[in-house]
């Protein structure tokens, strides 16, 4: 009898998924994902240079240079277009909540959704701000998985009711070795896959303010699951942990611009 | 042998005579069949014929040219794609005009282009504060004070709202916030920095209290971009309803009235008008239909969207005028409201007036009103998006489309807008781009193979590297276009040369005489391949309106040919029934010597007679018909497709000599065909059987 039950509860381990044993605590996915938020949020302020490039079929490709600033303890976040030259002046304030889009070329500013399109590109606001994963999302773990070479933990993310963010349902896999994200699916309200997001090298620099390194990812893929063949690339051409003037974050900045 | 006819007719009609009860009564179906196809057939034309000149007379002209490589069919008034469609582009407008207008018969060759843009309202507070945001820049402290006070009327507002939503909410940390910066803006400390601190109050009623409201509409506006003096001068059916014209040379959006009523008006106003109209037109009545009665309720709900507009002088002036209208000592706007808005049968028509007197013009009525200064937004052919301010100079409509949402899904503006907003990429834009790209070198990486590229075996390097802190001016090499302070309306004008030598995307022929259109068609599609271009007839550009008038037209026709069939059917067995009546009769007349043709010849005289004499008479009195019509004008009561298919609230019918030839000769032929086969089935029986009587 013993030995019977010994053979069974072994055959039992043998064929359990791996990740049945090894599945962590709800605690540690919190603490993983909190990992993943301070990594790149910075005590101070947070100013990049990047390249947006976004592919359509059968249309011309859309391509931006900005420039990104952030103070991430005010939860504020400005996006402004330097290239190319028709674009240049307009951008994206973040204050909050609150997502504005301001066009210099009609002097208006209109109030926009975590949903909004930057550019008209695949991208989102949360692709160029800080992470705030651990508060806005309650995870549960899918497995661990491989992601070419790297093993990733597979966490799947459920908004919490209050949290105000552009996707529902999230899809994290996390690089075992370094706890960074390496890819991540969005779903719509009704489960419907909409975007996948790769970010295949991520970047340290250390803030003098934090005293730890700021994260980054280095280049983002984000390719539309709806519109099948569109994708957008982001790269962070340089990064600058430099503080900022206050007044940058207004609306009075941006329009000072183009003024 | 004239004898012989003679005497046939002489027979014929004593025959007539002798059965006139019967020949009485296939006399009048005959009658009744002649009106029935000599008015039937002139309506049917008269209804294809205003639709064809409402169409022609709106937007397509005669004929559509347009790329010849284009990836879509031309549908001017939507088609079947739900996304934007491709027709290729003319790049020289003017090189096509120059060649068509030297075909005989041309009148006008007419630029068009379709554009796709967006219009945000914004939400009230966001508009509030855009205007606070100019007035105090540019020192108005009169402004100041007047949006201070509407801000001021809408927080109170938002605030007892916030009351019920506190109760429902599970977010009670969030409640309070709201409720905090509510009280904070309600108080006169608040604005006390708008002297010493107005980018902080500025970012705080942006943040903090805008979001309290309800949001911004969105709004997608089908753009038809022409030249506009040309196109109100060829297309006759276009005509301003509200505002004016847009200015030669000056750019600007004249939005089709029928959006301007059924999209863009206040809610409450919308549901009044609508009910006014299920009284007025459909005969429904709110006591006794429990769909109006319902939408009156629903209506009486929506008081918020009247309440939530009025500034405090006048809210505080129709709370007065209210009470006293009412007969109430209500002291609450919002209970005021509610309580007018609770309409019946007795009050409305009192009700409606009252509304748009007293209450109208003291709310934004639309949300896009005309006078105003709009920013249309489009994602150009380059992708970028383009944003361009506008006026909108009025409102317009097409006489006979009027109340077709089909024939009124398109506004009209300049085609120098049309051209900002279509965007096409120029060539140093395109180097532009090539250089950003080639400055960064990103590789092309497919969804499909993403993985093994990017996390695959190739890449060897650690995910997470060193960055290395250069500190770097985003500004070095940008060139940052200056514009005028506050919104910028583009004021910049046009000739016509700069209008027409630019890019199209297809034009409208407009013909001097419409008969010659299939002639000028293939004319025009012989200089198709020079000029790159096709050439369809105003049924296909149309597009779904081009459908529907087909569907209309053969529904129509079906229709009168079903009833037609009947009654040929009717007439038909009425005369085999005539005729085999007769069948005694025949016997005598073979027994007395007349020959089996003289009987025959008898009996299709006989019908062709009658025909002639009482179809004649239907004839005249389907031309009677049709003539009394056309003076009074037939009604298009009940739904709004009556309106579309009559081309207006009447339809005129007119006849033609067709119709009344059409209609004679096929009773007259009917007739003698239902009459030929008894006749010979009669001549042929024997006298001695026939005047047994037993057949």
């Amino acid at each position: 009898m013993f030995r019977r039950s010994f053979m069974a509860g072994l055959a039992l381990a043998f064929f359990l998924p791996s990740t049945a044993l090894a599945a962590p605590a709800s605690a540690e996915m919190v603490t993983m994902l909190k990992t993943i938020d301070d990594r790149t949020t910075n005590s101070g302020d947070y100013k990049s240079l990047v390249y947006i490039e976004r592919k359509e079929r059968d249309k011309s490709d859309l391509v931006y240079q900005a420039v990104v600033y952030r103070r991430d303890e005010l939860d504020k976040l400005v996006i402004m277009f330097l290239k190319p030259q028709t674009e240049a002046g307009k951008g994206y304030l973040r204050v909050d909540n609150n997502l504005f889009v301001y066009d210099p070329t009609v002097g208006k500013w209109e109030r926009r959704t975590e949903r909004e399109r930057i550019g008209g590109t695949d991208s989102q606001r949360s692709d160029f701000d800080q992470s705030n994963l651990a508060q806005e999302y309650v995870p549960t773990y899918v497995g661990e998985e491989t992601l070419g070479k790297y093993a990733v933990h597979h966490l799947k993310l459920t908004a919490t009711a209050t949290a105000d963010v552009a996707w529902p349902f999230v899809e994290l896999w996390l690089d075992k070795a370094t706890g960074n994200v390496l890819k991540r699916q969005d779903f719509s309200a009704s489960s419907k896959l909409m975007r996948t997001t790769y970010y295949p090298e991520w970047q340290k620099l250390y803030s003098a303010s934090k005293e730890a390194d700021v994260y980054f990812a280095k280049e983002i893929r984000i390719y539309d699951e709806v519109e099948k063949g569109n994708q957008t690339t982001v790269v962070i051409q340089s990064v600058d942990l430099a503080s900022l003037d206050d007044a940058i974050f207004t609306k009075a900045w941006l329009e000072s611009k183009s003024r | 042998m004239i004898a012989q006819l003679r005497l046939l007719l002489l027979v014929a009609f004593r025959s007539l005579w002798a059965h006139r009860v019967k020949s009485g009564i296939v006399g009048s179906i005959l009658f009744f069949g002649t009106l029935l196809l000599v008015a039937g057939t002139s309506l049917l034309d008269s209804v294809s014929a205003s639709m064809e000149r409402s169409i022609t007379g709106s937007l397509t002209g005669q004929i559509q040219v347009y790329d010849k490589n284009a990836r879509d069919d031309l549908a001017l008034f939507g088609g079947m794609s739900m996304g934007s469609t491709d027709l290729g582009e003319m790049p020289e407008f003017a090189k096509v005009e120059k060649e068509l207008t030297a075909i005989e018969g041309v009148k006008a060759v007419v630029p068009m282009g379709v554009v796709n843009a967006m219009v945000m309202s914004g939400n009230e507070l966001d508009l509030m504060l855009d205007r606070l945001r100019t007035a105090h820049r540019s020192g108005d402290r009169e402004g100041l004070a007047q949006t201070k006070a509407q801000i001021l009327g809408v927080a109170a507002n938002i605030k007892e709202e916030l009351g019920y939503r506190q109760a429902i909410t599970s977010d009670k940390a969030k409640a309070a916030e709201e409720a905090a910066a509510l009280e904070d803006v309600l108080s006169e400390a608040f604005w006390a920095r708008l002297d010493t601190d107005p980018d902080g109050l500025l970012a705080f009623l942006d943040t903090r209290l805008a979001p309290l409201a309800t949001d911004g509409r969105m709004y997608y506006l089908r753009l038809a971009g022409t030249d506009l003096g040309q196109f109100m001068e060829v297309f006759d059916r276009a005509r301003i309803v509200e505002g004016t014209a847009i200015p030669q040379g000056k750019r600007g959006v004249l939005i089709s009235h029928r959006t301007y009523e059924k999209l863009l008006k206040n809610k409450v106003a919308r549901e009044f008008d609508a009910i006014k109209k299920a009284r007025d037109e459909e005969g429904r009545l709110i006591a006794t239909d429990n769909l109006l009665a319902d939408q009156v309720a629903r209506n009486a709900r929506q008081y918020q969207r009247l309440l939530f507009q009025l500034d405090p002088g006048p809210a505080r002036e129709l709370t007065t005028r209210l009470q006293r209208y009412l007969g109430s000592q209500e002291a609450d706007l919002g209970k005021l409201l509610q309580s007018f808005l609770a309409l019946d049968d007795q009050s409305f028509d009192e009700r409606y007036d009252w509304f748009y007197k007293e209450i109208g013009p003291h709310i934004r009525l639309h949300d896009l009103t005309v006078g105003d200064v709009i920013t249309l937004r489009g994602f150009t052919q380059s992708g970028y998006l383009k944003s361009v301010n506008v006026r909108v100079y009025g409102t317009y409509e097409f006489t006979g489309l009027e109340k077709a949402d089909i024939g009124t899904a398109i506004n009209l503006t300049d085609l120098v807008t049309f051209r900002e907003l279509y965007g096409k990429m120029t060539d140093a834009q395109r180097a532009e781009l090539a250089d950003i790209r080639t400055s960064v070198g990103v590789k092309e990486v497919s969804r499909e193979s993403a993985e093994d590229a990017l996390f695959g075996g190739g890449a060897a390097e650690a995910p997470v590297t060193e960055a290395v802190a250069t500190g770097f001016d985003e500004f070095a090499g940008v060139e940052i276009a200056r514009y005028a302070d506050g919104p910028v309306l583009d004021e910049r004008t046009y000739n016509a040369e700069e209008m027409r030598s630019g890019l199209a995307l297809n034009a409208a022929v407009v013909l001097d005489d419409p008969t010659t259109m299939p002639a000028v068609k293939t004319l025009i599609e012989g200089q198709a391949d020079k000029l790159g271009i096709q050439a369809v007839d105003w049924v296909s550009a149309a597009g779904m309106l081009g459908q529907l008038m087909v569907v209309v037209r053969i529904v129509l026709y079906v229709a009168v040919s079903i009833i037609f069939l009947v009654a040929l059917v009717i007439i038909n067995n009425t005369m085999v029934m005539a005729t085999m009546d007769r069948i005694g009769e025949i016997g005598t007349m073979r027994a007395i010597g007349a020959q089996r043709s003289f009987v025959m010849g008898m009996f299709l005289l006989e019908t062709l007679a009658l025909g002639i004499v009482a179809g004649g008479a239907g004839a005249a009195a389907g031309v009677g018909l049709i003539e009394y019509l056309n003076r009074v004008g037939l009604p298009a009561t009940g739904a709004d497709i009556m309106v579309l298919i009559f081309s207006g609230p009447r339809l005129y019918p007119t006849w033609g000599l067709s119709n009344v030839g059409l209609g004679l000769g096929i009773i007259v032929l009917v007739s003698l065909i239902a009459t030929f086969y008894p006749a010979l089935l009669a001549a042929r029986v024997s006298p001695r059987v026939a005047l047994s009587g037993k057949e």
